[in-house]
């Protein structure tokens, strides 16, 4: 957030810390080439603040080398989490630092080579002793130069050389889990050189990051923290009026809002253009605002100057019901918890009132001045991850596809003209290479509309695949909406030229309850036919949580037989009307 | 004016104000370690917008030390 906190708060407040335990816990190890004196005490408080509990080791000065490459040191004894590994430009570069024009542009080279390796192999050593994530800040490029204004026209001068490292460590890690640089030099960029570093404070106590600032660097490093626990902000809540637009419609009118290109219009534009970016890396939006419906969605649906548009909201609480009540319904509808969301509301009235009464969600002071909104939530790390998935991406158009299906059910009573105005197509796809690792998620993470609840890793999957004797598809589902991915899967036992069984039937819940098991078992049934297969057997395992796939195999014409469940094959199975099915 | 001075040094050390006077200093504040002793002459200069000398940090070595400093940049403070 904006404006941290003085050092000296950090810690005063270390040494109040009592001894309560939280659930969160974390080990962090600090190591540096310099002095890190605050920095540890920092995090902790500011973990505390998160109720995370977080042990501290900070390395002796300097002394990172020696800790990560001898096997019984210290860090490893501590058996850290998360080990931050800071060096500064003045450590790596040595004389180079002062002098850099002391060596050839060759020498220049060849000294970046060397301290890669270093790097490197440092890091190696540190990889094989320890499952610790490892976060390396990168190097800041000094301003000054001794070629002045001609250091851009110098080939491979000091400003290109760090360049080069900062890009170099950024390209060796980009497809590790567990090694992640920190982007120091953009830190420096951000609150600037002469705030950072203070001479002063360098020469006087080796201090190279001004104490002023060790808390906004703590606050960075938070977010690995937040990133690791897996405990960031899935979803924004917002409130509409002096929020998204200056001004109240249900007052004001379309046209008398404040939003548009001209000042004061363009600063709800512009937090508008960063919620939109938020939205696209996964983040889910809703609203929440008293209001009359049709005026703010008029608003939504046809202001030309609204960036979020209704598609980019997977839920709308516009109305007159209190906001704690829209609060839980939001949170009930995207099936998310409440310490998931952050709120956004322009009056401290309703900011209290939902601080006191949902505490769990995470309220954000927004500054009186609407140009102040985009740089708040710029500033929050609250909605950091150590890495987004395709799935992440996506996340937030499939919830506003979600929500546009449940109003459609809601406003279509009858159930089979629902189904049909969905308008539902489903692909039948064999397993490959492509399919496989969806297909193996699919089996560990179904619990409700799974026939056997048999777990299977990519390997088994992989081996059913190539065996003769085993059918394995799954199965695409799109409608009017949208595409909801593969979402159904099957694995079926050629037991011999006659009889077939079925070993894995499940269908995600994300589809549940639009017939689409009935498309897949009719492709199934009909492709044990055309084989000349007799009968199908299948079993229905029961577990704690498959409950709704109880009646399914009677309710397809399944009949019992001791422990099994057999359907006979004399005619063909009639696939829903609602449903197309193909093959791909 | 010391009050504010005396505020801020007591916030600092996370003392009582009321412990704070011209003579209080790293003998008499337990607290007040080398490091503090840092972090309190950085954030003097932001309260007051002074910037010291390297002479000076390195000489402070007691309350009336600082209010000298403090007046060598122009900030006077009366009792």
């Amino acid at each position: 957030m904006t404006g941290e906190k003085k050092l000296s708060y950090y810690l005063n407040k270390e040494t109040e810390l009592d001894d309560q335990t939280y659930e969160k816990k974390i080990r962090i190890a600090l190591l540096g080439s310099f002095t890190l004196n605050g920095l540890a005490e920092t995090l902790r408080v500011m973990c505390a603040e998160k109720k995370i509990q977080c042990t501290t080791y900070v390395g002796g000065y300097n002394q990172y080398n020696q800790e990560i490459l001898s096997t019984d040191s210290n860090l490893y004894k501590f058996s850290p989490d998360i080990s931050f590994l800071l060096i500064d430009s003045r450590t790596i570069l040595g004389d180079l630092f002062y002098y850099p024009y002391s060596m050839s542009k060759e020498e220049r080279k060849k000294f970046v080579d060397k301290k890669i390796d270093e790097i490197q192999k440092l890091i190696q050593a540190f990889e094989k002793k320890t499952n610790s994530k490892l976060v390396i800040t990168n190097f800041s490029i000094p301003t000054f130069s001794t070629h002045g204004i001609i250091e851009t026209k110098t080939d491979y001068g000091q400003r290109q050389m760090i360049t080069e490292l900062n890009n170099r460590l950024a390209n060796m890690f980009s497809n590790s889990n567990s090694i992640f640089i920190y982007d120091f030099n953009n830190f420096v960029s951000k609150y600037g050189e002469k705030n950072v570093f203070d001479d002063k404070q360098f020469l006087f106590g080796d201090m190279k990051i001004s104490l002023d600032y060790i808390p906004y660097l703590a606050n960075d490093l938070l977010s690995y923290i937040i990133g690791y626990l897996g405990i960031s902000k899935k979803c924004i809540v917002i409130d509409l009026d002096n929020t998204l637009w200056g001004g109240i419609v249900g007052e004001d009118g379309f046209n008398g809002i404040n939003l548009g290109p001209e000042p004061s219009g363009n600063a709800y534009m512009e937090f508008q253009r960063v919620l939109l970016s938020l939205y696209q890396r996964g983040i889910i939006l809703a609203i929440n605002s008293k209001n009359n419906y049709e005026d703010a969605i008029k608003v939504i649906k046809e202001h030309p100057y609204m960036i979020l548009r209704e598609d980019h909201l997977a839920s709308l609480r516009i109305n007159w019901n209190d906001k704690i009540s829209n609060m839980k319904e939001i949170a009930n509808e995207l099936n998310i918890g409440l310490d998931s969301i952050v709120f956004f509301d322009d009056d401290p009235v309703n900011r209290e009132y939902m601080k006191i009464n949902l505490p769990q969600v995470l309220t954000v002071d927004l500054p009186k001045d609407p140009s102040k909104y985009a740089e708040v939530i710029k500033s929050m790390n609250e909605f950091s991850v150590l890495n987004i998935t395709s799935e992440d991406r996506q996340r937030g158009r499939m919830y506003t596809e979600q929500r546009k299906r449940n109003e459609l059910e809601k406003s279509t009573p009858d159930l089979e003209r629902f189904l049909k105005q969905l308008d539902l197509k489903i692909s039948i796809k064999n397993a490959n290479e492509f399919t496989i690792p969806r297909i193996s998620q699919l089996t560990l993470k179904t619990n409700q509309f799974n026939l056997t609840t048999k777990r299977y890793q990519e390997a088994d999957i992989k081996k059913f695949s190539q065996d003769q004797n085993y059918m394995v598809g799954c199965a695409q589902v799109e409608d009017k909406f949208g595409d909801n991915g593969i979402t159904g899967v099957f694995i079926i036992h050629k037991e011999n030229p006659k009889e077939w069984f079925i070993d894995t039937f499940l269908l995600s819940c994300r589809v549940m309850g639009r017939e689409v098991e009935k498309g897949i078992l009719g492709y199934i049934l009909n492709k044990a036919r055309e084989s000349g297969v007799e009968r199908i057997k299948a079993q229905f395992i029961p577990s704690q949580k498959n409950k709704p796939i109880e009646d399914f195999l009677p309710s397809c014409g399944f009949q019992k037989e001791g422990d099994l469940w057999v359907y006979s094959i004399k005619t063909p199975f009639v696939i829903p009307e609602c449903l197309t099915v193909r093959v791909e | 004016m010391s009050k504010r001075l005396y505020d801020l040094i007591a916030r600092v050390m996370n003392v009582p104000p009321s412990s704070i006077n011209d003579e209080a200093s790293p003998t008499s504040i337990e607290s007040w370690t080398s490091f503090k002793g840092y972090v309190l002459l950085s954030e003097l200069e932001t309260e007051f917008n002074v910037k010291f000398t390297l002479e000076e940090a390195m000489d402070a070595k007691k309350v009336a030390d600082i209010k000298r400093y403090l007046n060598n940049h122009g900030v006077t403070l009366h009792d």
